[in-house]
C-alpha cells in the first residue's frame, strides 16, 4: 500500500519531460522520474519515500534505445532488465544483470531505475564502469553526454531536473573477456555479500565491486596489484585486498572480515579465468 | 504502531493529532486492558507502560481505510526512555540481568507453570529419572558440550489477518487466518469474559501455518478495535513485517548436554539443561519448554535422566509452536552430542544409534513403558537410511584438492503433548442424490488433512471419494471442535472422529434399509452407495433412496434425514508429575532417521545440498503423494532454518531483516534431491495404524546438516545457522 496520492505523466520527449519536472517542482510536487516503479512501491509502503507526481520516462523514445549503432552500443535507461538480457549485446551485462533480482521483478525493474537505486548495490553499473563507456543525461540544458566515472563516483552525480537517458559502450568492449561472479551469505537468493565484475582490456583485467563498500566502484589500485607480473596469484590477491580504497561494510549479510576473506578468494578466481595466472 | 525499541519504558502516548485525521474511528492503546497469556497472563494485548520487543503493537489506530490508518498512525506520539535489552537466555538467566517482567511471580497461571520470582524465568519442567550418580559409575566415556539457536520465523506465505465485528446483541464475531479457531473462541472468553456461544469464530482456507497460526494475537487487537469503534467491522492485516516480528515467531534455545557412555557405546546416563527462549512473553513458550523436557533425550533409551528445561524471558519477539514443537531444536543439540561421543568412543555414530535406539519394553524420560504400537520401529528406520545413504561409502570422502563429499545421519522421535482432554468431532450429511458431506473441525492449512479425512469416510463407507464434498470453512457456531489443528494430530483424532461418524451414519443407514429390504440389520451390507443383503448382493436401496427417509409406494415414509456423527478423545493421558516428570503425555512417538549429503568447498567453506534422505515409521501411508509432500515440504523448511534462517539483531535488541529480501526462506531454485521412505509400523489407536507425519520431517535435518559440516571441518558445530561465515569463524578461532 502506497499511503499517498500522486500524480502520474508519460512525457513523449526528452524536452516535454525536462519542462514537465520543473513546473512540477515549482509547484512543490517533489516530482521524481521513475521507469520500472518497484522501489518506488517498496520504499513509499516503509514511510521512506514521498512525492506527488512522477514522471515516466519510458515514453520518451531515447530511453528506450536497445541497438548498435555502428561501433557503439546505446541503451537506454528505460529498458527493463529482463529485455537486455534477451538482447544480450553485452555478454557482462547480460550475465551481471541475470544475478539481479529474480526475472519477474526484472521484467519491471530497468537499467536506469537500477543505477539511480536507492540501495547500496545497483549492480548494473558495474559492465559500465568496467568498459569506459559515455552517459547521456538530459536536463535544462539539453543532452549531455560524459564518461561514466564523471557521471557515477560513490553517488549519480545529476543535477535537479536532470535525469539519465542512455549509456553508449564501445563495441570492442563487448567482445572482450568478462567474469562475473556473485557470492551471497548463504545459497543463490539473496543480496550480493560482493559481487565482482571483471572485464580484459589490453591484456589487463579491470575489476568492479559491489556489494563490498556502500556504492559500487572500480578500483585503479586493486587492478594494479592484480595485474602486477610475476607474482604469485595468491599474494596478488591479498595485495588487491590490502588496496580496497573505500570503507568495507558489516551488515546482517556479512561482516568486513569474513567479506575481505571472501574476496580474496573470489579475485583469485578471477585472475583464474582471466587467464593470468602467476607464478604459484 | 510498532515499537522501534526492544526494551524501554512508555514515558507517554499522545493520541490526540492521530484522531484529528478525518475518517480515524478511534485509536486504540494499552490504557486498561486485561493481561493475555495461553498458560500465564503476562501480556497485555497493546504495550503498557513499558515495550519489551523490537515490533511490539503499542497502538491500534482504528479508520475508514487503511490509508488513513497508515497516515494517523505517523501522528501518534510516543516517548520512550530506553532500558537495558537481554539478548539471550543465557544472558537472561544470570544473576542482576535486566528484568523483562518484574512480576514474574503474581501472573495469573494455569496448573503445571512453575516461574521462578524476581527472575527472567517463567516457567521450569523437570524430568528425574533412574540415578545420574550410578549411571555415571556404569560409564566409562563422557562428553559435554552447549548449543545455540537463535530465534527465526515461519515466514507463512500468507501474512496474519483477522476482522472482529460486536453486534449490538454483545455478539461476537471473527473471522482469522487461524489453525486454532475454536482457541480463539475460548480464550475471548477467557480474556474478556464473553460468554462462549457468543463468539463464534470462521476460519477459511489458511495460507500456511506451520504453527505460527495456533497463536492468537491479531484476533484480540481486531476485537479490541471493534470495540473501540462502537462494535463495527474492523479488520486488520499484518504487513509482511508485522507478520515476521510482531507476530510470534519461531523460538531460539542454548543448551547444556553431558551424556555417560560405556566403552561399546551403551548410553548410561544423560544430564541436560535446556534454556528455551521465551522472548517477551511466556504465551507457548511454556508448553514449548515442557514438550522439549518430555523427549529430552531424542528417540534413545537411557536409564538415568536429569534433564532442566527452562521458559526464559529475553527483549526478543516472542515464540508460537513452529512445526515439530521444541523437538528439532532439542534433536539438533542432542543429535549433536551424540556424533561427539561417537566421536569420542570412536565408533560409527549410526551405529551408536542404532545401538541405542528406543525399543518396545524400554521406557522413555517420563518413564512410560513403550510397545511397538507407541514407538514404532526406529531400529529399521536407521537400516533403511543406512541402505539409502549408502554409508558404506564413508562419511567423508574427498573429490577433488578443494572438494569434499559428505554425508550426516540423525534420529528423530515426537510425542505430542496436547492436553490430556483435546478432542475431535466430525458430523457427516447427505445430499438427496446419496452423496455425503464432511464437516470436520481440521483447519485446512495446506497438509491435504482433509483429503485424508475424506478417504477415511469413503473406505468406512465403502463409496466413492468423489462422492464426498468436504467443507473446508470452519464456523465454530457449526463446526464440530477439533481442538487445534496443530501437533499432527490431523489423521489421527480428526480421523477417528470422521470415522466413527462414518460408522454412525452406516448404522442409521442400515436401519432404514433393514425395514424396507425386512432383513436383520447384520445380514446387511454398504458398498458403491448402497445398502444390500450381504447373501443376495442385487437387493438392495441406493443412498440415495434412504439418506433423506425411505417412502414408500402409497406414501408412508420412515427414517428421514441422516446425520452421521462421531468424536475422538485422547485416552489415559496424564499431566506430567511437578517434581520428576513421569507420566503419559501424549499418544504415540513418531520415530525417523534422516540424512543429508553436501558438497564441501574447503577452501571458500560454502556448501551445495546434493540431497537430503528421510525415513520415517508412518504406521500406515494413507494418501502416499500427500505423505511424501508433507514430508518434503517440512524437510525443505528443516534445510532452510539450520542453513540460513535466524532473526539478526543488533546492540540494542532490534531486529535487521524483517523482510523477506533479508529473512529468506528456501527458495524454489535452491531444492535438492528429496529421497523419502516409509516404515510401517501401525499405532493401533489410529486410523489403520497411521502416524504424524506433519513435522517430522522437519525434526532431525538441522542436526543431520550440522553433523554433516562438522565431519567436514573436523570441527563440532555448536550453532544455528549453518551460513559459510559461521565455518569461517571457527576455521579463524582455531588458528
Amino acid at each position: 500500500m502506497i499511503p499517498f496520492d500522486f500524480e502520474y505523466y508519460k512525457p513523449s520527449s526528452i524536452s516535454e519531460a525536462v519542462e514537465l519536472h520543473r513546473q512540477l517542482d515549482e509547484a512543490g510536487k517533489k516530482p521524481v522520474y521513475y521507469s520500472g516503479g518497484t522501489e518506488i512501491i517498496t520504499l513509499s509502503r516503509l514511510n521512506l519515500f514521498y512525492t506527488e507526481a512522477v514522471i515516466d520516462i519510458k515514453g520518451i523514445p531515447e530511453c528506450c534505445l536497445c541497438e548498435k549503432e555502428g561501433t557503439r552500443l546505446h541503451l537506454g535507461a528505460g529498458l527493463p532488465l529482463a529485455e537486455i538480457e534477451r538482447a544480450d549485446y553485452f555478454p557482462l551485462l547480460t550475465v551481471t544483470s541475470k544475478d539481479i533480482a529474480d526475472n519477474t521483478a526484472r521484467m519491471k525493474i530497468t537499467l536506469g531505475g537500477n543505477v539511480c537505486s536507492e540501495l547500496i548495490y545497483r549492480e548494473a553499473i558495474l559492465p559500465f564502469l568496467l568498459s569506459d563507456s559515455q552517459v547521456v543525461t538530459a536536463g535544462a540544458s539539453g543532452e549531455v553526454s560524459r564518461p561514466v566515472n564523471e557521471f557515477f563516483n560513490k553517488e549519480i552525480v545529476l543535477e535537479k531536473g536532470e535525469f539519465l537517458v542512455r549509456f553508449i559502450t564501445e563495441e570492442r568492449f563487448l567482445r572482450a573477456p568478462y567474469f562475473h561472479t556473485k557470492r551471497r551469505k548463504q545459497w543463490n537468493t539473496g543480496y550480493p555479500l560482493i559481487t565482482v565484475a571483471a572485464l580484459q582490456e589490453e591484456g589487463k583485467t579491470r575489476t568492479a565491486y559491489s556489494g563490498l563498500s556502500p556504492f559500487p566502484f572500480r578500483s585503479r589500485i586493486m587492478e594494479e596489484s592484480l595485474n602486477r607480473d610475476n607474482t604469485p596469484l595468491r599474494r596478488k590477491a591479498e595485495q588487491a585486498v590490502n588496496n580496497i580504497p573505500h570503507e568495507i561494510i558489516s551488515d546482517s549479510e556479512g561482516s568486513a572480515e569474513y567479506r575481505k576473506f571472501v574476496l580474496k578468494n573470489v579475485l583469485m578466481d578471477v585472475m583464474t579465468r582471466m587467464g593470468r595466472r602467476g607464478p604459484e | 504502531m510498532l515499537s522501534k525499541f526492544a526494551h524501554a519504558e512508555i514515558d507517554s502516548i499522545s493520541t490526540d493529532r492521530a484522531m484529528k485525521i478525518p475518517g480515524v474511528r478511534g485509536v486504540l492503546t494499552g490504557e486498561g486492558l486485561p493481561l493475555t497469556g495461553e498458560e500465564m497472563k503476562d501480556r497485555p494485548p497493546v504495550a503498557w507502560g513499558k515495550v519489551r520487543y523490537h515490533g511490539e503493537v503499542t497502538a491500534v489506530v482504528i479508520a475508514d481505510d487503511p490509508v488513513t490508518a497508515a497516515k494517523a498512525a505517523n501522528l501518534v506520539e510516543i516517548n520512550y526512555k530506553p532500558l537495558p535489552v537481554v539478548q539471550t537466555p543465557s544472558e537472561a538467566v544470570k544473576e542482576n540481568a535486566p528484568l523483562v517482567h518484574e512480576n514474574t511471580g503474581i501472573y495469573e497461571k494455569d496448573e503445571g507453570v512453575n516461574p521462578i520470582p524476581g527472575t527472567n524465568i517463567a516457567s521450569h519442567t523437570k524430568i528425574r529419572k533412574g540415578s545420574i550418580q550410578r549411571g555415571r559409575e556404569e560409564s566409562e566415556v563422557t562428553i559435554e558440550e552447549s548449543f545455540f539457536i537463535p530465534p527465526s520465523d515461519h515466514a507463512a506465505m500468507e501474512t496474519r489477518s483477522a476482522a472482529a465485528e460486536v453486534k449490538p446483541d454483545g455478539k461476537v464475531i471473527i473471522t482469522t487466518s487461524s489453525q486454532a479457531p475454536f482457541m480463539v473462541k475460548k480464550l475471548m472468553n477467557s480474556y474478556f469474559g464473553i460468554e462462549l456461544g457468543k463468539v463464534v469464530v470462521h476460519t477459511p482456507l489458511v495460507g500456511g501455518g506451520y504453527g505460527g497460526k495456533a497463536s492468537v494475537q491479531q484476533e484480540i487487537l481486531a476485537y479490541l478495535a471493534s470495540m473501540k469503534a462502537g462494535g463495527r467491522p474492523v479488520k486488520i492485516v499484518y504487513p509482511r513485517e508485522a507478520d515476521l516480528i510482531t507476530a510470534p515467531c519461531h523460538m531460539g534455545m542454548e543448551a547444556t548436554i553431558k551424556l555417560w557412555a560405556t566403552r561399546d557405546g551403551k548410553l548410561k546416563a544423560a544430564e541436560i539443561q535446556y534454556l528455551v527462549e521465551a522472548g517477551a512473553y511466556s504465551d507457548k513458550a511454556i508448553h514449548l519448554t515442557r514438550a522439549a523436557a518430555i523427549d529430552c533425550t531424542g528417540p534413545y533409551f537411557i536409564e538415568n535422566v536429569w534433564c532442566d528445561s527452562y521458559c526464559v524471558y529475553t527483549n526478543h519477539p516472542y515464540p508460537a509452536p513452529y512445526r515439530g514443537f521444541s523437538h528439532s531444536e532439542v534433536h539438533f543439540c542432542f543429535e549433536r552430542a551424540m556424533d561427539i561421543l561417537a566421536g569420542k568412543l570412536n565408533m560409527d555414530p549410526l551405529e551408536l544409534r542404532f545401538r541405542n535406539a528406543i525399543r518396545p519394553g524400554q521406557t522413555t524420560p517420563t518413564q512410560y513403558k513403550v510397545n511397538r504400537s507407541t514407538v514404532g520401529d526406529l531400529p529399521e528406520c536407521i537400516r533403511r537410511l543406512k541402505k539409502l545413504i549408502r554409508w558404506e561409502e564413508g562419511a567423508v570422502v574427498r573429490i577433488n584438492e578443494r572438494q569434499l563429499k559428505v554425508k550426516g545421519i540423525s534420529c528423530l522421535w515426537k510425542n505430542s503433548t496436547i492436553p490430556p482432554d483435546s478432542t475431535s468431532g466430525a458430523i457427516i450429511t447427505f445430499n438427496e442424490d446419496g452423496t455425503a458431506n464432511l464437516i470436520s473441525g481440521v483447519v485446512e492449512i495446506g497438509t491435504g488433512t482433509k483429503t485424508v479425512l475424506a478417504q477415511i469416510v469413503a473406505e468406512t463407507l465403502k463409496m466413492d471419494i468423489n462422492n464426498i464434498f468436504v467443507r473446508m470453512e470452519i464456523d465454530t457456531q457449526t463446526t464440530p471442535e477439533h481442538w487445534k489443528t496443530v501437533a499432527s494430530r490431523g489423521t489421527l483424532m480428526g480421523g477417528r472422529a470422521a470415522m466413527a461418524a462414518a460408522e454412525d451414519a452406516a448404522r442409521q443407514l442400515k436401519a432404514i434399509a433393514s425395514c424396507v429390504l425386512r432383513a436383520r440389520i447384520e445380514d446387511l451390507d454398504i458398498a458403491d452407495s448402497r445398502v444390500f443383503i450381504r447373501e443376495e448382493p442385487d437387493k438392495g436401496l441406493h443412498f440415495k433412496d434412504i439418506a433423506y427417509g425411505y417412502t414408500f409406494p402409497n406414501g408412508n415414509s420412515i427414517g428421514g434425514q441422516i446425520i452421521g456423527r462421531g468424536n475422538y478423545i485422547l485416552r489415559n493421558l496424564t499431566h506430567i508429575d511437578k517434581e520428576t516428570g513421569k507420566g503419559k503425555p501424549g499418544p504415540e512417538w513418531a520415530v525417523g532417521a534422516q540424512g543429508v549429503e553436501i558438497q564441501f568447498d574447503c577452501r571458500d567453506y560454502t556448501y551445495k545440498l546434493i540431497r537430503a534422505i528421510s525415513v520415517l515409521d508412518a504406521g500406515k501411508v494413507l494418501n502416499w503423494k500427500a505423505a511424501r509432500g508433507q514430508v518434503t515440504g517440512a524437510m525443505s523448511m528443516g534445510l532452510a532454518f539450520a542453513g540460513r534462517e535466524a532473526f539478526i539483531f543488533d546492540k540494542e535488541g532490534r531486529i535487521m531483516n524483517p523482510q523477506l529480501r533479508t529473512y529468506r526462506p528456501l527458495h524454489f531454485s535452491e531444492k535438492t534431491e528429496y529421497i523419502v521412505d516409509f516404515v510401517e509400523t501401525p499405532h493401533v489407536d489410529a486410523p489403520f495404524g497411521a502416524r504424524g507425519l506433519g513435522e517430522q520431517g522437519l525434526i532431525s535435518l538441522p542436526a543431520a546438516l550440522g553433523n554433516a559440516i562438522s565431519a567436514a571441518i573436523e570441527l563440532q558445530v555448536t550453532s544455528l545457522p549453518l551460513t559459510p561465515e559461521t565455518i569461517w569463524r571457527m576455521k579463524e578461532a582455531e588458528r
